[in-house]
């Protein structure tokens, strides 16, 4: 590939290998990723920086992320405008970040934001809900999705104000073993 | 904002683009004021969606230092990681195994792996084994003819080749039980010479020899991988992976692809909870126990124990009856079947007590995870204490009852009348158990599992799915391989080239499973703890390996040997064979070899033996000590962060007001 691509300029790969954590030659596999998924809409040339959005029914097919049970709130939080339809800034971003290199602090604020389905910078009872019935696809019974929301809240809250803020999560998620390696999606 | 592009890693661009994404949103002040700076301490590069606007803005991009700064050593890591795995390749079945761990979980996919590493042991066990024993015997040595007939010997007569023609049925029944041809082979200890031709080449020392290296190396590898194993645990398993906001934010695996391993997942974590819940609400109930409750359940419990000890009782009692010599029958097939009756006694034992006893833990009144420790004892011991009362039966037959002034066992030492190779008879029961398993193995997929397929399908219902869906019960597979293997230590000694036929065996047995578990059994539902993979089974295959060596070595040391076969005979123990040979050695090489055998050199051994453990200990007990002092350090760190952070808002709040 070396200096011979005519996709991004030199200063376009340059501030995307600054701003990512991935190498050129990533770069330019992720951005025929991304072309690959709609190649009426994405163009081969990115030098004038096009507006082109690819929609989430898009995104949410592709084989990373369509077992996902979150694949709906990761294309939400990682969208310049919050409704899953992707540029190819936020398509570097999200994968950016769930790669393997991206630090535990940069994961956890993600998770964070990815698990807060209301968008309120808390998880609150309603958002731990949501997120059991989503990894469980609803074959807990009422009582004991509201009996593990209950520990859970119990178990990080400790700021008892009855939902888990930034701190509370970050806290709770550092003592974590596997977290680094199960926020982690490889592409 | 977006001129700072000198220092990028400060991720300052992330509240900026919170508000970007929601302009209309009137944010309420945050409650918390350590929200907006906490990025600060990412010390990451930024995002890149600001990019696009930076470019237009026609500002060149400075490179700072940065991720393109340390890609070189990334990549460096990267390809020794690549080389590192390099022999992984070697191994065989990679592929088989991951693929069983995706569909069936992680405990199905241990079992494999037990499988994959005891064959392991018994194909280098079979080499070294043959190399010391068989080979020499072949090369050098004269092929020893039948042993003489009809003379009239001190320690009875010894005949056991058949004498004329033989016909196929008794053919069939000498290759199953190891009489007939098959005694006299070198399959069993009686075939060996006590010399070989030459003189150099010492087959005793090299039998015994054999037998103990192969010995140490089953320890030391089955030590080291328990070890490796243990250490995994401890790392990953520190206990909060227990709790549950751990398993809700942090056990979705999101590099997860394909409808399988999600379905398993999702089963794995539901039933994890659900368990966690269970006991949660039995914890309470026990609380909430009267003392007459607590009464009764302590009745119930002596009472079951009682039951599960009459059972085994029985079990053990059929066993020791079955080993019984003194059949002459004249059908080929009770003739067959009086030889393997001990195998069928253990072997329905070992099949039909684990469920009853599952059934009867489930009466006790135990949480779901004690009652599981509870089953597993108690098949972990009636699976070896079969073959302890097994071989306690043996010894009754050879030793007289352990009486050397009984009739039977004045003239020779051990019962000659009816044994006059008590090691072959030994070797031929522990072959025979070991054909009876492989027998059992292929004998369930068929008669059991395929049934039962074929039953579910046709019913329909509830009926039809209880019946239909199999699953692969790990605990018991895995005490079957153990079982299998520690009849294998057993007989080794007694039958050379039992190693290499148990290697046979598991290599059918594994393509048998697999087949088995991929046509037959759904995955499943159960979660397997990694402690238990790593650390459980290779203690219980210690403990088979340490069992299996008490009859080894009260062979070797108390039983005198065959006078009429084997490589010892003629003299007073097995083990004299070693001071013999000592004597010939050098001087020095003597002199030393005598030294490591006296009290002067065990007494020391054993005190700085001691020593080193208690040092290790202590060790031990400050790293436990260290991690947790650094634990609360950790806790102090985040704290501070939070007050410094708080603290910096309240003073760039001041210097906006001023």
């Amino acid at each position: 590939m070396g200096n011979k691509q005519t996709v991004f300029t030199p200063e376009q790969l340059e501030a995307y290998q600054d701003c990512t954590f991935f190498t050129r030659k990533e770069i330019l596999r992720l951005f025929y990723r991304f072309q690959d998924l709609a190649p009426q809409l994405v163009p081969l040339d990115y030098n004038s920086n096009p507006d082109v959005k690819v929609p989430y029914e898009v995104i949410s097919s592709m084989p990373e992320l369509k077992d996902n049970p979150f694949r709906e709130r990761i294309a939400q939080v990682f969208s310049q405008d919050g409704d899953g339809n992707m540029t190819l800034d936020d398509f570097l971003d999200m994968f950016s970040v769930m790669s393997e290199m991206a630090p535990r602090d940069l994961k956890a604020y993600y998770a964070f934001k990815i698990y807060d389905f209301n968008n309120d910078d808390y998880i609150c009872p309603l958002d731990l809900e949501m997120t059991v019935n989503k990894l469980t696809r609803g074959e807990l019974t009422p009582e004991e999705v509201g009996l593990v929301c209950e520990k859970v809240i119990n178990e990080a809250d400790v700021d008892n104000d009855g939902k888990l803020s930034l701190d509370d999560f970050q806290n709770m998620i550092l003592h974590a073993p596997d977290f680094l390696s199960t926020f982690h999606i490889r592409i | 904002m977006w001129g700072n592009l000198n220092s990028p890693k400060t991720g300052e661009n992330l509240p900026t683009k919170k508000h970007q994404k929601n302009p209309q949103k009137l944010k309420p002040p945050s409650p918390s004021p350590v929200f907006s700076p906490l990025p600060s301490i990412f010390a990451s590069p930024c995002l890149c969606s600001p990019l696009p606007r930076k470019l237009q803005a026609g500002r060149p991009a400075r490179p700072a230092s940065g991720i393109r700064g340390s890609e070189g050593p990334l990549r460096l890591g990267r390809a020794w990681a690549r080389l590192a795995g390099a022999p992984k390749i070697l191994v065989p079945w990679r592929t088989t195994l991951t693929r069983i761990g995706g569909q069936y979980g992680a405990g199905t996919e241990s079992y494999f792996t037990l499988l994959r590493f005891l064959l392991g042991l018994n194909i280098l066990g079979a080499l070294f084994q043959g190399a010391l024993t068989l080979l020499p015997l072949l090369l050098l040595g004269p092929i020893p003819g039948p042993p003489s007939q009809g003379v009239h010997q001190p320690c009875g007569p010894y005949d056991p080749l058949p004498q004329g023609l033989v016909d196929y049925p008794t053919l069939l029944i000498n290759l199953l039980s190891g009489e007939g041809h098959l005694e006299w082979s070198p399959l069993f200890y009686g075939f060996y010479p006590a010399q070989l031709s030459g003189g150099t080449f010492r087959l005793p020392v090299a039998y015994l020899l054999s037998t103990f290296v192969s010995g140490l190396l089953c320890l030391l590898l089955i030590l080291h991988r328990s070890v490796s194993g243990l250490k995994q645990t401890l790392l990953s398993e520190s206990g909060a992976l227990t709790s549950y906001s751990h398993r809700i934010f942090s056990a979705w695996d999101f590099g997860l692809r394909g409808a399988g391993p999600v379905e398993l997942r999702r089963r794995a974590l539901r039933y994890e909870l659900q368990v966690e819940l269970e006991e949660a609400s039995e914890r309470k109930r026990a609380e909430a126990r009267t003392r007459a409750q607590w009464a009764g359940l302590w009745a119930t419990r002596i009472l079951l124990n009682l039951l599960v000890l009459a059972m085994l009782g029985a079990a053990f009692y059929g066993i020791y009856w079955a080993v019984d010599p003194n059949k002459v029958l004249q059908t080929p097939v009770l003739r067959l079947l009086v030889a393997y009756l001990p195998s069928i006694f253990i072997s329905a034992a070992n099949l039909l007590l684990p469920p009853v006893f599952g059934l009867i833990t489930g009466l006790e009144g135990y949480p779901r995870s004690r009652q599981l420790q509870l089953l597993l004892l108690r098949t972990v011991f009636l699976r070896l204490a079969s073959l302890v009362v097994l071989l306690a039966s043996l010894w009754n037959e050879i030793t007289c009852g352990g009486k050397p002034e009984a009739e039977a066992c004045a003239t020779c030492g051990y019962n000659s009348a009816e044994r006059p190779c008590w090691e072959t008879r030994v070797g031929q029961e522990m072959y025979k158990l070991l054909l009876f398993d492989l027998l059992t193995a292929l004998a369930i997929p068929l008669l059991v599992q395929f049934p039962r397929k074929l039953l579910g399908t046709v019913c329909c219902g509830r009926l039809g799915r209880l019946l239909g869906t199999m699953e692969f019960q790990v605990p018991e597979e895995v005490l079957g391989l153990v079982y299998g293997q520690t009849l294998v230590w057993i007989g080794a000694f007694y039958c050379p080239l039992l190693a290499g036929l148990n290697a046979i065996k598991f290599l059918i047995i594994f393509y048998l499973k697999r087949f088995s578990l991929f046509f037959f059994c759904s995955p499943a539902s159960r979660t397997f703890r990694a402690s238990a993979a790593n650390f459980f089974f290779p203690l219980v295959l210690l403990l088979g390996l340490a069992i299996s060596a008490v009859p080894v070595l009260y062979g070797i040391f108390v039983i005198p040997p065959s006078k009429l076969c084997g490589p010892f005979r003629g003299q007073v123990t097995i083990w004299a064979a070693v001071p013999h040979a000592i004597q010939g050695l050098p001087r020095t090489a003597r002199d030393f070899l005598f030294f490591l055998g006296t009290l002067s050199f065990a007494v020391p051994l054993m005190l700085v033996s001691s020593v080193l453990m208690v040092y290790t200990l202590t060790l031990a007990s400050s790293y436990g000590r260290q991690v947790s002092k650094l634990k609360g350090h950790i806790k102090m760190e985040s704290k501070s962060k939070v007050l410094l952070a708080q603290r910096i808002v309240a003073l760039s709040g001041e210097e906006r007001d001023l």
